[in-house]
């Protein structure tokens, strides 16, 4: 048994270390928002040297100069597919990770994102074809423009996480109503206790989670309204984002009433 | 030949008794410089141990920690309870309720974390 030992151990180790190395690479939001946090900042490296030879090759017109604008200009274009692409599949993972978003709702979204990671990542691949400056200038352009109907995504993603927290609460809520509607059943059978101030609260909680729903309603409809030819978008966002704040007020409202229920089952008539 | 003459003092031969003694008072310093130095060594540890504390008192750094402001929670006692003050559903729905209610005070709802990327998209080469 024990000429076994040494095996059993080594066997034990190497199935330990597996087993942290798989959970190392195991792909979640934290992973990915890091990844995005750090090509970011290469992004913003890259810009500022792309601007640092766009001057150089402005001011002095020579060869090296432009070699170097076409250098730095490539390496930032690259970098910026880059980032964009890191950003969506960050937002993807938060969006697999938030609990209240319908799997429809999930797929719908991993579908529109998988596409414009595509897109991203097939333009970063097109950038190595490109030999002259006004090529970058031209693929820049294009980037520009699809970014445009990017951010209507992005912004609709976020709302969608948001509105995905909230029908998360609305839900344990619910529940929690529910409950205590049976609780308050059951006390009225046994009739050793009015429960017709209890039920009126329980009323207004539900109310309260009517508005919420109606807030968030309002909220995706804002969402939904943005176009890509919208200047400034981050303006409706912050609206919906305010829309959905005030339906998060509603829930907390509706939570106080269900604390006031406990408190009238709790005490003597 | 001549005879060997015996010269011993035999009255003063010492006795086992004073033979103890001598022996003992032999050892007398031995002990004497042991108990010192035993002494010694626990003065030393002591004053070690004593200067160490204070070594690790005085170069402990005094973090400067807000005093904690004390929130006052307004909880209204149920002076007459009921029958279902004690009931064990009710107990459980209303830790749940109590959890929830920290989870939507702590919600985040801004995620300002997951803003968008700011990106210059303008590239041109023209003065």
């Amino acid at each position: 048994m024990k000429r076994y030992l040494p095996a059993f151990i080594f066997f034990l180790f190497f199935f330990l270390s597996s087993f942290s190395f798989i959970k190392a690479q195991e792909f979640n939001f934290s992973r990915a928002y890091n990844d995005y946090l750090f090509n970011y900042n290469q992004y913003r490296q890259s810009y500022s040297e792309y601007v640092a030879t766009r001057e150089a090759y402005l001011s002095y017109q020579t060869l090296t100069s432009k070699t170097q604008a076409l250098e730095k200009t490539l390496k930032m274009l690259k970098d910026e597919d880059e980032v964009i692409r890191n950003y969506l599949t960050a937002l993807r993972m938060k969006a697999a990770e938030t609990t209240g978003i319908s799997n429809d709702e999930q797929n719908i979204l991993y579908l529109k994102l998988d596409n414009e990671v595509l897109w991203y990542t097939q333009h970063k691949e097109s950038l190595n074809s490109a030999a002259t400056l006004e090529d970058l200038v031209a693929s820049g352009k294009k980037i520009a423009e699809k970014y445009q109907t990017t951010e209507i995504l992005i912004y609709q993603t976020l709302g969608t996480i948001l509105s995905g927290k909230e029908t998360n609460f609305r839900n344990q809520l619910s529940d929690k109503i529910q409950q205590l509607k049976g609780k308050l059943g059951e006390i009225r059978q046994r009739g050793d206790k009015d429960t017709s101030l209890s039920e009126r609260w329980l009323l207004e909680a539900e109310n309260r989670l009517t508005r919420s729903q109606e807030k968030q309603f309002a909220a995706q409809q804002i969402l939904a309204k943005i176009k890509s030819s919208d200047t400034n978008k981050s303006k409706s966002y912050n609206q919906a984002q305010f829309t959905l704040e005030e339906s998060h007020q509603y829930l907390k409202e509706a939570n106080s009433y269900l604390k006031e229920v406990l408190r009238e089952i709790k005490s003597a008539d | 030949m001549p005879t060997e003459i015996l010269n011993q003092d035999f009255e003063n031969i010492p006795t086992e008794e004073e033979e103890k003694a001598q022996v003992k008072r032999a050892k007398r310093p031995i002990f004497i410089f042991a108990g010192i130095f035993g002494g010694l060594l626990v003065i030393l540890l002591a004053a070690a141990i004593f200067l160490g504390l204070n070594q690790g008192k005085n170069t402990a750094q005094i973090k400067s920690t807000p005093t904690p402001t004390p929130i006052p929670e307004i909880k209204e006692e149920i002076t007459a309870p009921s029958p279902y003050a004690t009931d064990e559903a009710v107990l459980k729905m209303e830790e749940e309720i109590k959890n929830l209610d920290q989870e939507l005070t702590s919600a985040d709802l801004k995620e300002s974390g997951l803003n968008p990327p700011v990106l210059e998209m303008k590239i041109k080469f023209e003065k």
